[in-house]
C-alpha cells in the first residue's frame, strides 16, 4: 500500500496517496474539479484557471510541530489570500481544500463565461458535441446567460489542415495546450506549437508535412472541445449515434485496445459501418494512445477488393461447392499437405487450422511472414506476468536491437520513449540510425546483420553497457529481427534471451524479452505449433496441396511464384481477391477482425478479444468457422457455433490459453487513471468494456530456464561493388490491407531506398535520382534514391511494401546502379 | 544624493577608463575577496528590495539558491516595458559598467557559472553598448575567465527580446531566453529553485535598477545604505515621471520623499490640476490627485497602505482635463494586445473589457456597461498564473471607483429605445439596423 495522508476536502478528511495531483487525488474521493488544460498524463500548466479552489494549510507550531488549535478546538488552517489551480498542486498531510463553496462556484462560472466569449456556437454541427467536455462543463458550472453581446462574433479559419490527417478549427479551440503538449511530452515529435499571443492564439505545426507524427490522431481525443478533427471522421457522424465495440488494432504486436465506433450507414446500405477508430483504456497496453495507423487503416474492412464469395479457379462457387473442393484437394494429396498461416489470424483460425492440420497426419505448420524467429524465446522468457511498460522507472533499462518500433510497433515506441523519460536507461542498438535513437541515452552501433554477433559478444566488447544493463533493477529487451535472417533473428533472439537469463531478469514483472514479431497474432502462431521456420521448409519443399490463410506471399516474398508454381493444388483463405494471382485453385472468402469476434495474443502475450462491429462482406465467413467446415467435410469433428466455443475448446486443449475463456478475457477492472462515464480526458469513448485480456504467463514465471548457445550465422556479405539490400519496415506502406485507407494514402512514402551519401557518391547517385535494385535471385525494382548519414557504408535500406513488387525477405547483396534522367534538372549536390 | 543615476554627474560614465577612474570595479574586488555567503548577508542587511516591481528582498532571493547546485545562473531583467517606465534605459546608457559589476556580484554571491542580461527587442543599441562593456570588462578581467584572478569564470551574455511585454514577467522571461515561446510558468517551482530556474537551474531573476544598487552596498555598507529612505524600503529609487507634468523625467531620489516633493518641487506639477496619478505605470491602481495622497510617502508600504503599489515608480500624472473612461480604455488596449493568451481569464477578459470600452467611448454603451466591465474585471483579478490578470483588472477598477462619474457620463440611459438585456440577439439586431 502507498504512503498516504491525509487531506480535508469540504470540511471531510480524507486518506489519499501521498504526492498526488490534486485534481486526481479529489476525483479518487469522489470529487470532480472541472478542469480543460489538465491531463493526467501530463505535467499540469494551470493554464485554464477552470480547476481554482480555495486552498490553505493547517497550521502547525513551528517549535513543537503540534497542530495549532482555535478557541473552538478546531485546527487552524492559513488560507491563500485567492483561489489557487488545483491542477498545479500535489497533495502533503494538512493540505485544506474547499470545491463547494459560492466563491469555487463563482469562479468556476467565470472561467466558462470567458472561454464562452470566443467560444462559436456551433454545438449542432460540431463533431464534438454531444461528447464535449466544454459543454458538458458549460451545463453543470456555466453561466446560462451571455453577457457578452456583441453582434461581431470572432471569425477565424474552420478548416486548417494541420495535416493531411488532422484540422484545425481556430475558432473553438480554447488554447487548452493539450495538443501540444501531447505531440512533446508524450510523443516527442513537438510539431505542434502555439503562434502569436493573446487572443490571437492559435495552434500551428512546424513540421513539413504538416503534423508528422504516427500519433496526431491522440490529439483529437484530448481536445476537450471540437477543435481537432480527424480527417476520417469529420462530419461523419455524431458521437451518440455511434455503437463503441470494443476490438484490438489488427496491425503490430501491441495489440492496442480500440473501440470501433459504428453506425447504420446510407454509404453501407443501411448495414453498420466502422465509422471512427478510438483508443480503449489499458494502461498495460496502450494506455489511452493508438497510432494513427490503427485508428485511419481500417478502411480495407470494406474495400471493394474484398473477396465476397467462394472462388473456385476463376468461377464463383456456393459454399458447399467451395468447401468441398477444398476438402477433396487436401485429401488427395495424403499427408502431402502444408498450411501457411498470416499472423492476421485470430486465436480461433489458428487453432481450427491446427485441428485440421492434426487430422490430415501433418505437421508441416508455416507462420507467415517468415521474418522473425524466436517467438518460442518470448514464450519462455519474455516480458513476466503482470508487466506494464508504463511503470519502467529510474534504476531500470530497456534495450532495443535490430528493431525500429516508430514503424514497427509505434505504441512500444511512444511507451519506451516515455520509459526514457522518466529515467530508464534506454539502449539502442541497430546497424543504421533509427528515430528512437533520439531517446535513447546510448546508441549503438554494428555492421549490416550483425545483431546476434554484437549482442552474443556484449558482455565482453561492451563491458560498460554490459554492466549497466546486468545492474538494472528491471531490464526488457526488445529483439527485432532487421538485418538479420531467420538463423540470424534466432540467434539474436537466443542471445538476447541468454543476458536476461544470466542476469536474472525472467520470470518476473517488467523483465523480459519483447518482440516486435509481425502482425498482431504471431504469437498465437506460436503457441499453437506454426513457425517460420517450417515455412522456410514449405518454401524449399512445397507440398502437393498448400493451404494458405490470410497470408500475402505474393506480395511479401520475391520467390513465391517460383515456389508456389511448384505446389499442386493452392486452397486459400482471403480477405482480398487477388492475392493469389490466379494461382489459387479454391479461394474462400474470410471475414476481417471487424465483422466477428475473435482473440489476438499480443508481443506481450496478452490474449485480447475483439468483437463483431459490422456485418460480413458478401457470403465470408470467420476464418476459423471455413476451416472447420473443411474439416466437417473431411469427417472430423463437427464445426463449432461461435467463436467464444472455439477458446472454450481451445482452452481447455491448449495450456498456454487455459484460463482464457472469453468471460476471463472480458473481465476489467478500475484503472488508474480513472476515466469514467463523465469524459474525463475529454469526449472519447476510452472506458474499457471489452476487456483487460489475460497475459499468458511465460515458461520462466514458474520454472527456472536456461541459456543456450546462439548458432550464429555467417554475416551477409556483399562484394564485388554490391551492396547489402537490408529490408526495413515502414509504418505506412501499400501492403494489401493498408492500400484502401486512402485518409493516409498522402503519407505513405514513394518507393524509395536509403542510401549512405559515401556510396551514393561512389555509385553517382544524388538524392531523388532513381535507382535500379537487381537483387540476387530476384526481380529488379526501380526505386528513388534517399541519403541518410545514419546509413552504413555499404548497406542499403529498402523498406518493403512501398511498391507491389515483393521485397526480399532477408539481407540480400544486389547490385545497384542509377537510372540515367533524360532531363538536366539534376543537381550535382550530395546532401539531400 | 545619486546612487544610480551618477551618470548625470560624470561625463564618459559608460567608458571602462571613466567608471573605473571613479571607483568602479572596487566593489566587485571587494566581493570577490570576500565569502560568497557574506555578500548575501551584506545585501540582505541592507534591505535592499527588488526595484522591478514586487519589492522581494534582495539578498533573501539571493539566498534560497542551493549551494551545491552545479549550474547556476544570474539572469538581469532588462525588459522595461512597463508603460510610462524608463529608468533600466537611462541606467543602462550612461552607467552601464556599474550594472555588469553588480550582475557580477550577484553572480559571485551565488556562484553563478553565467550572467544573462535580457533586453527588450527596441534595446537594441543599449545592447550594441552593453556588449561592449562587457567586452572591455572581459578584458580588464572583470568578466569572463578566471574574475580577478579568483579562479571562478562567469561569462556574461546580453539576449534581446522580440517585444512582448510579458517576457518582462520573470517565469516568461526565462521562457523567452531559452528560446521558447515567452508564456509564464507555473509555480513553484522558483526561478531560485532547480527545476524553476533558466534551462531547469536555480536562477536570480533581478531588474536592473536593483543589481545597479549592489556595487554601492558593498563599497559603503549595508548600514549606509539602510540610512537612506525608509525603515522598510532602504535606498534611493528612480522614479519615472511622465504625463501631463513640466518637467517630466527620472528623478532619483530617497525612498520616502511624498508624492508633492516628487511632482510638485520636482517635476513642477500644479497640486490643484492633478486629476489622477498612475503610480506604477499601466499596472498598478490609479489614485486620485487628492491632499491625501500627495502628502503619502513614495514607500513600498505607504503606497500599499494607500492601496496602491509603488511598483516599478512609473508615475503618470493627469491633470483635469482627462476623461478617465478613455484611460481606462487606452491601458485596456495595451493590456488586451500583450496579453499572452495562456491563461483564460486574462485572454478573453482582456478582449470583453476592450469591446466594452470601446462601445462605451463611441457613445453606444447601456447604462449597465459600467457595471459590467467592474465586474468582469473583477472577475479577472486574481485568477491568473502571473500579475498581467490583475494589471489589466486594475486600471478598470481603480478608474470606475474613483471616477464614476466620467464612465455615467458616457452612458445615459436613452429609455425609448432600451431593450431588456435578457434579449440579447435583439439588441443586437437592432444596432445593426441602425447601422
Amino acid at each position: 500500500m502507498a504512503e498516504t495522508v491525509t487531506i480535508v476536502v469540504n470540511d471531510q478528511e480524507y486518506q489519499v496517496p501521498a504526492g498526488a495531483n490534486l485534481v486526481d487525488a479529489a476525483r479518487s474521493i469522489g470529487d470532480h474539479i472541472p478542469v480543460f488544460c489538465y491531463h493526467p498524463k501530463m505535467d499540469p500548466v494551470g493554464m485554464c484557471r477552470m480547476c481554482l479552489v480555495e486552498m490553505g494549510s493547517i497550521q502547525r507550531d513551528r517549535a513543537t510541530g503540534e497542530v495549532m488549535l482555535d478557541e473552538d478546538g478546531v485546527p487552524q488552517v492559513r488560507w491563500f489570500p485567492t483561489l489557487q489551480t488545483a491542477c498545479t498542486a500535489n497533495v502533503y498531510e494538512g493540505l485544506v481544500i474547499r470545491t463547494d463553496t459560492e466563491q469555487v462556484d463563482q469562479a468556476r462560472e467565470n472561467v466558462l463565461e470567458f472561454l464562452l466569449t470566443s467560444h462559436p456556437l456551433d454545438c449542432p454541427i460540431c463533431d464534438k458535441g454531444g461528447e464535449c467536455p466544454l459543454q458538458n462543463l458549460t451545463m453543470e458550472h456555466g453561466p446560462g446567460q451571455t453577457r457578452m453581446v456583441f453582434m461581431d462574433k470572432l471569425k477565424l479559419d474552420k478548416h486548417v489542415p494541420l495535416g493531411d490527417l488532422i484540422f484545425l478549427d481556430e475558432e473553438r479551440c480554447i488554447q487548452c495546450a493539450r495538443c501540444v503538449r501531447f505531440q512533446d511530452e508524450i510523443v516527442g515529435d513537438d510539431v505542434l506549437a502555439f503562434h502569436e499571443r493573446g487572443r490571437s492564439l492559435q495552434i500551428i505545426t512546424n513540421s513539413d508535412p504538416g503534423f508528422d507524427s504516427y500519433f496526431s490522431g491522440n490529439t483529437t481525443d484530448i481536445c476537450p472541445v471540437g477543435a481537432l478533427t480527424t480527417a476520417d471522421f469529420r462530419f461523419g457522424a455524431r458521437p451518440w449515434e455511434l455503437t463503441d465495440v470494443p476490438s484490438i488494432d489488427p496491425w503490430d504486436a501491441a495489440g492496442s485496445n480500440i473501440s470501433l465506433g459504428t453506425r447504420l450507414d446510407r454509404d453501407t446500405g443501411g448495414r453498420a459501418i466502422i465509422k471512427r477508430v478510438m483508443p480503449r483504456q489499458n494502461e498495460y497496453v496502450n494506455e489511452i494512445w493508438i497510432s494513427d495507423k490503427a485508428r485511419f487503416g481500417h478502411h480495407f474492412t470494406r474495400s471493394e477488393d474484398r473477396l465476397a464469395w467462394p472462388m473456385t479457379g476463376e468461377a464463383r462457387a456456393t459454399w458447399a461447392e467451395g468447401l468441398q473442393d477444398a476438402a477433396d484437394r487436401l485429401r488427395a494429396a495424403g499427408e502431402d499437405v502444408a498450411i501457411i498461416a498470416g499472423s492476421g489470424l485470430s486465436n480461433e483460425d489458428i487453432y481450427a487450422l491446427r485441428q485440421l492440420a492434426d487430422g490430415l497426419g501433418s505437421a508441416r505448420l508455416g507462420a507467415w511472414p517468415p521474418t522473425h524467429a524466436g517467438a518460442d524465446l518470448v514464450a519462455r522468457v519474455g516480458v513476466g506476468q503482470g508487466t506494464n511498460l508504463g511503470q519502467l522507472g529510474p534504476g531500470d533499462a530497456v534495450l532495443v536491437i535490430a528493431a525500429d518500433l516508430e514503424e514497427e510497433v509505434p505504441l512500444w515506441r511512444l511507451r519506451i520513449k516515455q520509459a526514457g523519460d522518466r529515467g530508464v536507461l534506454l539502449v539502442v542498438a541497430n546497424s543504421r540510425g533509427t528515430r528512437l535513437d533520439n531517446f535513447a541515452c546510448r546508441q549503438l552501433r554494428y555492421p549490416t546483420g550483425g545483431a546476434a554477433h554484437f549482442l552474443a559478444n556484449l558482455s565482453e566488447e561492451n563491458e560498460h553497457i554490459y554492466g549497466r544493463l546486468r545492474d538494472a533493477d528491471n531490464l526488457v529487451i526488445v529483439a527485432g529481427a532487421e538485418g538479420l535472417d531467420l538463423a540470424g533473428s534466432r540467434a539474436l533472439m537466443q542471445a538476447a534471451a541468454n543476458i536476461l537469463i544470466e542476469t536474472g531478469h525472467v520470470g518476473r514483472p517488467n523483465n523480459g524479452l519483447l518482440a516486435p514479431l509481425p502482425g498482431p497474432n504471431a504469437m498465437g502462431l506460436h503457441y499453437l505449433g506454426f513457425t517460420p521456420e517450417n515455412t522456410l521448409d514449405i518454401m524449399a519443399r512445397p507440398p502437393q496441396t498448400l493451404l494458405v490463410a490470410q497470408a500475402d506471399l505474393l506480395a511479401d516474398d520475391p520467390s513465391a511464384p517460383d515456389w508456389l508454381g511448384r505446389v499442386d493444388n493452392l486452397v486459400e483463405l482471403t480477405l482480398f481477391q487477388d492475392t493469389s494471382g490466379g494461382r489459387a485453385r479454391v479461394s474462400l472468402p474470410i471475414q476481417s477482425f471487424a465483422e466477428r469476434d475473435g482473440s489476438f495474443t499480443s508481443g506481450e502475450r496478452r490474449v485480447q478479444r475483439f468483437y463483431r462491429a459490422q456485418g460480413p462482406v458478401g457470403e465470408a465467413t470467420p476464418a476459423w468457422q471455413a476451416v472447420m467446415k473443411i474439416g466437417e467435410a473431411l469427417g472430423q469433428a463437427r464445426a463449432k457455433s461461435s467463436a467464444a466455443a472455439v477458446m472454450l475448446e481451445l482452452s481447455q486443449q491448449v495450456a498456454a490459453f487455459a484460463g482464457c475463456r472469453y468471460r476471463e478475457l472480458a473481465w476489467t477492472e478500475r484503472q488508474d487513471p480513472p476515466i469514467g462515464e463523465d469524459l474525463w480526458y475529454g469526449g472519447t469513448v476510452l472506458h474499457n468494456r471489452g476487456g483487460l485480456g489475460v497475459q499468458i504467463p511465460t515458461e520462466a514465471d514458474s520454472t527456472a530456464v536456461q541459456a543456450a548457445a546462439p548458432e550464429l550465422p555467417a554475416l551477409p556479405q556483399a562484394a564485388n561493388g554490391r551492396l547489402l539490400v537490408l529490408p526495413v519496415t515502414r509504418l505506412y506502406n501499400r501492403e494489401r490491407a493498408f492500400r484502401p485507407s486512402d485518409v493516409v494514402a498522402s503519407r505513405v512514402p514513394s518507393p524509395h531506398a536509403l542510401l549512405n551519401p559515401a556510396d551514393a557518391r561512389r555509385l553517382n547517385v544524388v538524392a531523388g535520382d532513381t535507382v535500379e535494385i537487381e537483387v540476387d535471385g530476384g526481380p529488379a525494382v526501380q526505386v528513388q534514391a534517399r541519403l541518410d548519414d545514419g546509413m552504413p557504408a555499404g548497406s542499403l535500406a529498402l523498406p518493403r511494401h512501398l511498391t507491389t513488387t515483393a521485397m526480399p525477405l532477408k539481407p540480400t547483396a544486389a547490385v545497384v546502379s542509377r537510372i540515367p534522367i533524360p532531363s538536366e534538372g539534376r543537381v550535382a549536390e550530395h546532401d539531400a | 544624493m545619486l546612487i544610480l543615476l551618477r551618470g548625470r554627474e560624470i561625463p564618459d560614465l559608460h567608458k571602462l577608463a571613466v567608471y573605473q577612474a571613479n571607483g568602479g570595479y572596487e566593489a566587485l574586488k571587494q566581493a570577490v575577496a570576500m565569502q560568497p555567503g557574506e555578500v548575501i548577508d551584506e545585501v540582505k542587511a541592507s534591505n535592499l528590495r527588488g526595484r522591478g516591481g514586487a519589492g522581494f528582498p534582495t539578498g533573501v532571493k539571493w539566498s534560497f539558491i542551493p549551494q551545491n547546485e552545479p549550474v547556476k545562473y544570474v539572469a538581469v531583467n532588462a525588459d522595461e516595458s512597463e508603460t510610462g517606465t524608463f529608468k533600466d534605459r537611462e541606467i543602462m546608457e550612461d552607467n552601464p559598467h556599474q550594472l555588469i559589476e553588480g550582475a557580477l556580484i550577484c553572480a559571485w554571491a551565488i556562484q553563478a557559472t553565467a550572467v544573462y542580461i535580457y533586453l527588450r527587442g527596441e534595446f537594441w543599441d543599449i545592447a550594441e553598448q552593453m556588449d561592449r562593456c562587457i567586452g572591455e570588462a572581459e578584458a580588464a578581467g572583470f568578466a569572463g575567465e578566471n574574475i580577478l584572478g579568483s579562479g571562478w569564470s562567469c561569462p556574461v551574455h546580453t539576449h534581446l527580446g522580440a517585444g512582448a511585454y510579458i517576457c518582462g514577467e520573470e517565469s516568461a522571461m526565462l521562457s523567452s531566453l531559452e528560446g521558447v515561446l515567452g508564456q509564464p510558468r507555473v509555480r513553484p517551482p522558483f526561478p531560485a529553485q532547480k527545476g524553476g530556474g533558466l534551462y531547469r537551474e536555480a536562477t536570480v531573476v533581478n531588474n536592473v535598477e536593483t543589481l545597479a544598487n549592489v556595487p554601492w552596498i558593498i563599497e559603503n555598507g549595508a548600514e549606509a545604505f539602510r540610512n537612506i529612505g525608509t525603515e522598510q524600503s532602504a535606498g534611493t529609487k528612480v522614479f519615472c515621471v511622465s504625463g501631463h507634468v513640466p518637467r517630466p523625467g527620472n528623478y532619483e531620489l530617497p525612498l520616502g520623499t511624498p508624492f508633492r516633493e516628487l511632482l510638485v518641487e520636482h517635476a513642477g506639477c500644479d497640486p490643484d490640476n492633478i486629476k489622477g496619478i498612475l503610480p506604477s505605470g499601466g499596472s498598478g491602481p490609479l489614485v486620485p490627485g487628492t491632499d491625501e495622497v500627495l502628502d503619502t510617502p513614495l514607500s513600498y508600504e505607504a503606497m500599499q497602505a494607500l492601496g496602491t503599489i509603488l511598483g516599478s515608480a512609473s508615475i503618470i500624472v493627469m491633470d483635469n482635463s482627462v476623461d478617465m473612461t478613455w484611460v481606462a480604455s487606452k491601458v485596456t488596449k495595451f493590456f488586451k494586445h500583450e496579453s499572452c493568451g495562456k491563461c483564460t481569464p486574462c485572454r478573453e477578459g482582456t478582449y470583453w473589457l476592450d469591446k466594452v470600452l470601446d462601445r462605451i467611448l463611441a457613445g453606444e454603451g447601456r447604462p449597465e456597461d459600467v457595471q459590467l466591465i467592474d465586474n468582469v474585471a473583477k472577475n479577472m483579478a486574481g485568477t491568473t498564473l502571473c500579475a498581467l490578470g490583475d494589471f489589466a483588472a486594475n486600471p478598470i477598477i481603480h478608474t470606475i471607483s474613483n471616477f464614476p462619474d466620467d464612465f455615467n457620463a458616457h452612458v445615459q440611459p436613452k429609455p425609448a429605445e432600451e431593450e431588456p438585456a435578457a434579449r440579447p440577439v435583439r439588441a443586437g439586431r437592432r444596432r445593426r439596423a441602425s447601422a
